[in-house]
C-alpha cells in the first residue's frame, strides 16, 4: 500500500521505517531536510523535502493514490489541516494524527479525526507503572482513557459482591475466574478469596478501586 | 459587533484599533512578548488574552462563544484554518474571517475549513503595486468585489480625444460605466448625449482591463 508520513521527526522516522520493513510503499515528506537523517538508514522509500500544506508538495508524495497518511509534525494545527484536506479533498481511506501537545486535543476532536496522543499516553502509562503494580493495566484502549486491569481478590473481600467492590463510577467487570474457569460475572456475584478480576476501568475508577482493594472490610 | 481577533501582528493589532474606534467590542489574542508589550501600548489592556491563539481555553476566556466575527490574523496559515474551522463548527461563529500568509497556501482557505473570507494580502499588495506602475493619473477611489472592480477618478487634460464626444459616442469598454463628471465644483449626472470637457474629472466603474482601456481613450493623443 501507498503511505504517507508528514513529519520526519522520531516518530516518524520509526513509523516509516516500520511501514517500510512491512513492504509498504512509503513517502515521508519534511520541511528541513536534516530531518530525513531520522531515518533508519535501512529505510527505502522516498523524502520530499517540502511544506506539507503546499497541494504540490502533496501530490508530489502521491496523496492521489495513497491509502494512509500519518500527520506526525509538533504542530497540532499543522497536523489537523493536513489531515482534513487528505480526508476531505484526496478521500485517503485511513488518516492518523498525531496529538503533540495535550491541551490541544480537542482540536483533533472537532475535526473528528483519529487522534494518537503519544504524550499523554506515555506520561499516563509511567504513572500507572509508578503506583503499586496491583491492579496492573493488561490492555489500553484509545489512547489509555480506559484500560483493562487484572486483579486478584483479596482475602478481605470474601464473601462481598461484586457491586461492593467496584462502586458505582468509572469501573466495569470484564470477567472473573474463578479455578480455571473464567466467566461473566454479574454484580451481584459474591467473591472468593484468590478469584482473578478483569475490570475495564478510566484512571479515576482504577484509584478508586485501588483505595477500596487495600481497606480493611467489616462483615 | 463583537469581533475576536487572533494574532496580534501588525494586521490584527490594526484591526482592533480601527474595530475600536468605530466601538466595536474586541477582544485580541496573541502569544509572543515582544509582540504584547508593543500591544499593550497600542490597546486597553483589559481586551488582549495572552497565549496562544487556537488554545481552546483561552478561546473560551476570550469569549469565542458569543463572538460574531472570527478574525485569524496569526502569520500561521495552519492556525488560521484551524481557527475557522473551529469557530464555526465548535462555536458558532456566524462569520470568519482568515488572513493567507503564504499565498501558495490559498487553496486551502476555503468552506473545507469554514472560511467565508479568505484575504490574501500578497495578492492584494502585488496588484496595487501593479496598478500604481501603470502610467496616467488614474486614481482609485474605492475597490469593489475584492479589487475585481473599482471606482476610479480621471482627469481630462487638454487635447484628449475624448473632448466634445457625447458619452454615447464614446467606445466605452465592455466593463464599464461613467458614474459621474466633477465639472467647476459641481457634479454633473452624465446622460448618453453629455459631451466631456477639458478639465472634467469622470468617475467610472470598471473592472481591471476595463479601467486600461478608459485610461487610453481619456488620455491626450500623442
Amino acid at each position: 500500500m501507498n503511505m504517507i508520513i508528514v513529519g520526519c521527526g522520531r516518530i516518524g522516522g520509526e513509523l516509516a521505517y516500520r511501514l517500510y520493513l512491512q513492504g509498504h510503499q512509503v513517502a515521508v515528506i519534511d520541511q528541513v531536510d536534516d530531518a530525513f537523517n531520522n531515518l533508519h538508514p535501512e529505510f527505502r522509500g522516498r523524502t520530499i523535502e517540502g511544506d506539507a500544506l503546499n497541494r504540490d508538495v502533496l501530490q508530489r508524495a502521491g496523496i492521489e493514490q495513497a491509502g494512509g497518511l500519518a500527520a506526525v509534525t509538533n504542530s497540532d494545527s499543522i497536523n489537523a489541516v493536513i489531515a482534513h484536506v487528505a480526508r476531505t479533498v484526496f478521500h485517503v481511506p485511513n488518516v492518523i494524527v498525531r496529538n503533540y501537545e495535550a491541551r490541544w486535543r480537542l482540536i483533533h476532536e472537532v475535526f473528528d479525526l483519529q487522534t494518537v496522543s503519544s504524550t499523554v499516553w506515555g506520561a499516563q502509562r509511567m504513572e500507572e507503572l509508578l503506583y503499586s503494580a496491583d491492579p496492573r493495566p493488561v490492555f489500553s484502549a484509545g489512547n489509555g482513557e480506559v484500560d483493562v486491569y487484572e486483579t486478584v481478590v483479596p482475602r478481605t473481600w470474601q464473601g462481598h459482591t461484586l457491586a461492593d467492590l467496584l462502586g458505582v463510577n468509572h469501573c466495569l467487570p470484564v470477567a472473573l475466574t474463578r479455578a480455571g474457569r473464567a466467566l461473566l460475572p454479574a454484580p451481584e456475584t459474591r467473591l472468593e478469596t484468590g478469584d482473578i478480576l478483569h475490570i475495564s476501568a478510566t484512571f479515576e475508577g482504577i484509584e478508586a478501586l485501588r483505595q477500596r482493594l487495600t481497606q480493611t472490610q467489616e462483615k | 459587533m463583537f469581533v475576536l481577533i487572533a494574532g496580534g501582528g501588525r494586521t490584527g493589532a490594526q484591526l482592533a484599533v480601527l474595530l475600536t474606534a468605530q466601538n466595536h467590542e474586541v477582544h485580541l489574542i496573541e502569544h509572543r512578548r515582544d509582540i504584547l508589550a508593543r500591544l499593550h501600548r497600542e490597546l486597553p489592556t483589559e481586551i488582549i488574552y495572552e497565549g496562544h491563539p487556537t488554545d481552546p481555553q483561552l478561546l473560551e476566556q476570550a469569549g469565542i462563544q458569543r463572538a460574531e466575527v472570527m478574525a485569524a490574523c496569526t502569520s500561521n496559515d495552519a492556525d488560521n484554518l484551524v481557527l475557522c474551522f473551529l469557530a464555526r463548527t465548535r462555536y458558532n461563529v456566524p462569520r470568519t474571517i482568515a488572513r493567507i500568509y503564504n499565498p501558495r497556501n490559498a487553496w486551502l482557505f476555503d468552506q473545507k475549513f469554514h472560511v467565508d473570507a479568505a484575504i490574501n494580502q500578497s495578492d492584494i499588495l502585488a496588484s496595487l503595486i501593479e496598478e500604481e506602475m501603470s502610467p496616467g493619473a488614474m486614481m482609485t477611489l474605492l475597490k469593489l468585489r475584492r479589487g475585481e472592480y473599482s471606482l476610479v477618478e480621471e482627469k481630462i487634460p487638454p487635447g484628449a480625444r475624448a473632448i466634445g464626444i457625447a458619452i454615447k459616442d464614446l467606445a466605452l469598454p465592455q466593463q464599464c460605466v461613467i458614474a459621474a463628471i466633477l465639472r467647476d465644483g459641481q457634479i454633473v449626472l452624465p446622460r448618453g448625449l453629455t459631451e466631456l470637457e477639458e478639465g472634467d474629472e469622470v468617475l467610472a466603474i470598471t473592472d481591471r482591463p476595463g479601467a486600461v482601456e478608459l485610461a487610453k481613450l481619456l488620455a491626450p493623443p500623442d
